[in-house]
């Protein structure tokens, strides 16, 4: 190969690829503000974004799947958790985490600053990034859910949870609001029993818990809610 | 050493070597909690997120301080003159030393711009640029009045300059999440697989016309060529980043069609490099021929397998964000960018003492190596082994992050282990490399 033609391969190999990434980039910007709701953005939000690099959150947490490995993805969280559990997370993990073997530092962020992470997570928790990650996926969660009250009789325990209207709070497939976590998630990790103790003491099991206990249901009637709520974890792959 | 002011690289070697342990310690406290339950009292005090901070920065800074220093070795002999203002380069040394000094003080108290790897606070940003404008200036002036113009320095030029503007990017304060992750990609990607990949193919032609005495012409032509591959892939590349940050589907097909085909020019290298050796017609220690092939190789292992491993958005799906992300990220920067620097360290320091034909005392320095480089390895692949356990349980069968995590715990102890090794080796090397001896004498 002559030295003419090293130098055209350079030139064309680097000047090709910069087109097309220039180019790319000025068409993805013109794409940001629909896929990431650009109009929900707000100055709560801005203000939200703020707190999160102030307490450097993102050198535990992942958001986006970008940061430090050591603690739970945050882009979901939102979805996953709701409001009142981020909240508390955030406010007091000392307590919260107490039993858990990983910690996350109380430092002290103040009640508006808690609020304006929430703004920040919830506005999030709505982009369209293909449905990443996949153990948040809305759709395999809610895919789960059809065939499951697809497939049989209403059971006692939904009854209850329709009755008792934990759904103001909790969501469950396409139907509930985001203040306490998505049944489907409590159902990867608590187990009937475990359930069964919580809804009579919330406080008990997590200490500063935004969940109104129901010691007004007999002990069979939170275990038939405590089954259909572990019930949800038959969770096949997408 | 044929000019004076080649020496103001020597106290750039040396600060860097002492950031690199500083380094490694932090590396084993953030590994440590990985496995250990540490109290909520230490964690409130000094939680992983600071020390992991300090662990990432402290690796970009002695790696940035070790690649300016190799300029300031590298560019007198290329030009054929003194450096222009030898003076300015001792100065900026202590300026960016003590930015970076500051920084981890400040991580300590919670100032920080919270994005990472680039946690330097705003203002302390401005003091790196001014750091990298005296860097820069000094290099060009010195290249201009020279008036010799050779492939090898336009290159390491142009990647400096790229290297610089790219920091610019990763200054402002983005409102949007996805925005901010965009461009916080064009530091990151753009450096390790755009301009410091010029960088490093600079200083490796450098040195192996040095080393093996093959022909300039030669070593200048393939040079072109593996740019041109670099930069192909490498820029269209960075959209293996983009694939979930609320970006356009096309990136899905760009980044992983680019991102695919970035391991040939690192196989290139490796080829390259190996002819070269062949060919070589200097005899030289060993040891140098140790790092250098060792770097190839481990580049291209690190950087060139396991980067294509999860390039692909099929595969990504599933890893990203997860400790294969990190079995990636250390193997790759140790290979390509830790080699790099500590083969120019020994190519550099016995010609800098003057030692005869920059020959050196091995005996040591080979230990040093080796523990060094089989830590980082049997680290890599323990974090590997992590990985593919967090991708299976967590992303692939739904299981909560930290109920995933307990099985994981084990294996960040594998890798809290070999970090003994690798601590253990870099203290090898920086002891043998801060107190090189000339070569015993034949026959002694
Ligand atoms: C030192 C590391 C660290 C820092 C800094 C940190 N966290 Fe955490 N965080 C954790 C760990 C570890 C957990 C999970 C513990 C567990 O589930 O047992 C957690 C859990 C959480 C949860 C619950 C997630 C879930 O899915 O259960 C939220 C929400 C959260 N953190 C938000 C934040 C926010 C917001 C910040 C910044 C203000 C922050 N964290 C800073 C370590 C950290
Ligand atoms: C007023 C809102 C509200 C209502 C109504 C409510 N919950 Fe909750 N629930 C919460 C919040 C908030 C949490 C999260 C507490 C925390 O921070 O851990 C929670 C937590 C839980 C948990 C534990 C999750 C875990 O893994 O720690 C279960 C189980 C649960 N709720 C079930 C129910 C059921 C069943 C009902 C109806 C009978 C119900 N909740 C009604 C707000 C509510
Ligand atoms: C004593 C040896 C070392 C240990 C125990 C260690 C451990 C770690 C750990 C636990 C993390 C955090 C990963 C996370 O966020 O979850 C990390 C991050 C990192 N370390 Fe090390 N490390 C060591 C040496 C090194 C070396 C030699 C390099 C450079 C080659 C390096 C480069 C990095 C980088 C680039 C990151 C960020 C990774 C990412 O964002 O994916 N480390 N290290
Ligand atoms: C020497 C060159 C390289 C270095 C130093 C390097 C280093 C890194 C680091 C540190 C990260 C993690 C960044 C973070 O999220 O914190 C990363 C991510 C990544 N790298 Fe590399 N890399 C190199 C080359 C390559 C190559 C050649 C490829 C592809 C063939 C590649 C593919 C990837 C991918 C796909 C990710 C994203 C992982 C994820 O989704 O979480 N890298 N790299
Ligand atoms: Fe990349």
């Amino acid at each position: 190969m002559s030295q003419r033609a090293a130098k055209l391969i350079f030139w064309v190999g680097t000047l090709s690829s910069l087109a097309l990434f220039l180019g790319m980039t000025w068409d993805t910007h013109r794409s940001f503000a629909a896929l990431t709701h650009a109009d929900r953005l707000d100055a709560n939000v801005v203000a939200g974004k703020r707190a999160f690099e102030k307490y450097n959150c993102n050198d535990c947490h992942t958001i986006l799947g970008f940061g430090a490995y050591y603690a739970p993805d945050l882009t979901r969280a939102y979805k996953r958790l709701g409001e009142d559990a981020i909240r508390l997370r955030i406010a007091s993990p000392e307590k919260v985490l107490a039993g858990s073997y990983r910690k996350m530092p109380q430092q002290h962020v103040k009640p508006e600053e808690i609020d304006r992470l929430v703004d920040f997570l919830r506005w999030v928790s709505d982009i369209d990034n293909h449905d990443w990650p996949p153990q948040d996926s809305a759709t395999r969660w809610k895919a789960a859910t059809r065939r499951l009250i697809g497939g049989a009789a209403m059971s006692p325990g939904a009854a209850l949870v329709a009755q008792e209207n934990c759904l103001s709070c909790h969501a469950l497939g396409d139907a509930g609001e985001h203040r306490g976590p998505r049944f489907e998630y409590i159902a990867t990790r608590r187990d009937a029993a475990w359930i069964t103790r919580y809804l009579a003491d919330p406080e008990a099991m997590t200490p500063g818990a935004v969940m109104p206990a129901f010691g007004t249901l007999s002990e069979s009637q939170r275990r038939s809610v405590a089954e259909f709520i572990t019930s949800l974890a038959d969770r096949s792959t997408p | 050493m044929n000019f004076k002011t080649q020496r103001v690289a020597y106290p750039y070697f040396v600060v860097a070597l002492l950031l690199f342990a500083l380094q490694l310690v932090m590396g084993l406290y953030i590994a440590f909690n990985y496995f250990y339950t540490v109290p909520q009292e230490v964690v409130n005090v000094f939680p992983f997120s600071t020390a992991r901070a300090m662990h990432t920065n402290l690796l970009v800074l002695w790696l940035l301080l070790g690649f300016m220093g190799a300029t300031y070795y590298t560019v007198p002999e290329e030009t054929q003159s003194e450096l222009a203002w030898p003076r300015v380069a001792y100065a900026q040394l202590i300026l960016l030393t003590g930015t970076g000094v500051a920084a981890l003080v400040g991580f300590f108290f919670g100032w920080t711009q919270g994005r990472p790897l680039l946690e330097i606070p705003t203002t302390l940003d401005v003091l790196v640029v001014i750091g990298a404008l005296m860097f820069l200036a000094n290099v060009a002036v010195t290249i201009f009045r020279a008036r010799r113009f050779t492939a090898v320095q336009g290159t390491l030029l142009a990647g400096l300059v790229f290297l610089a503007a790219m920091y610019l990017f990763g200054m402002p304060f983005y409102e949007n999440l996805a925005i901010d992750w965009y461009y916080w990609w064009w530091v990151i990607h753009l450096w390790v697989e755009g301009a410091w990949e010029l960088v490093t193919a600079a200083l490796m032609a450098f040195m192996m016309i040095q080393l093996t005495g093959v022909e300039r012409k030669v070593v200048e032509k393939w040079l072109y060529v593996e740019l041109g591959l670099f930069l192909f892939t490498g820029l269209a590349g960075t959209g293996h980043h983009y694939y979930w940050i609320a970006a356009p589907r096309y990136w899905l097909w760009v980044g992983g069609i680019f991102s695919a085909l970035e391991p040939l020019p690192i196989a290139f290298m490796l080829i390259d490099t190996w002819r070269s050796m062949r060919h070589s017609s200097r005899p030289q220690p060993r040891l140098t021929w140790v790092y250098v092939i060792g770097m190839a190789v481990l580049h291209f292992v690190g950087a060139g397998l396991f980067g294509f491993a999860h390039t692909l958005p099929q595969i990504n799906y599933y890893t990203h964000g997860s400790q294969v992300t990190v079995s990636h990220g250390h193997l790759a920067f140790f290979g390509a960018y830790v080699l790099l620097n500590l083969s120019f360290f020994y190519f550099a320091i016995p010609r800098l003492k003057g030692f005869p034909e920059g020959r050196y005392d091995e005996r040591g320095g080979h230990w040093g190596f080796w523990l060094l480089s089989s830590g980082v390895v049997g680290m890599s692949l323990a974090m590997a082994v992590a990985g593919v356990l967090q991708t299976y349980l967590e992303r692939v069968q739904g299981q909560p992050y930290i109920v995933a995590q307990s099985p994981i715990r084990f294996w960040m102890m594998i890798v809290f282990l070999h970090g003994f090794l690798v601590l253990g080796g870099a203290l090898v090397v920086i002891k043998h490399l801060l107190t090189l001896r000339p070569a015993p004498a034949p026959g002694r």
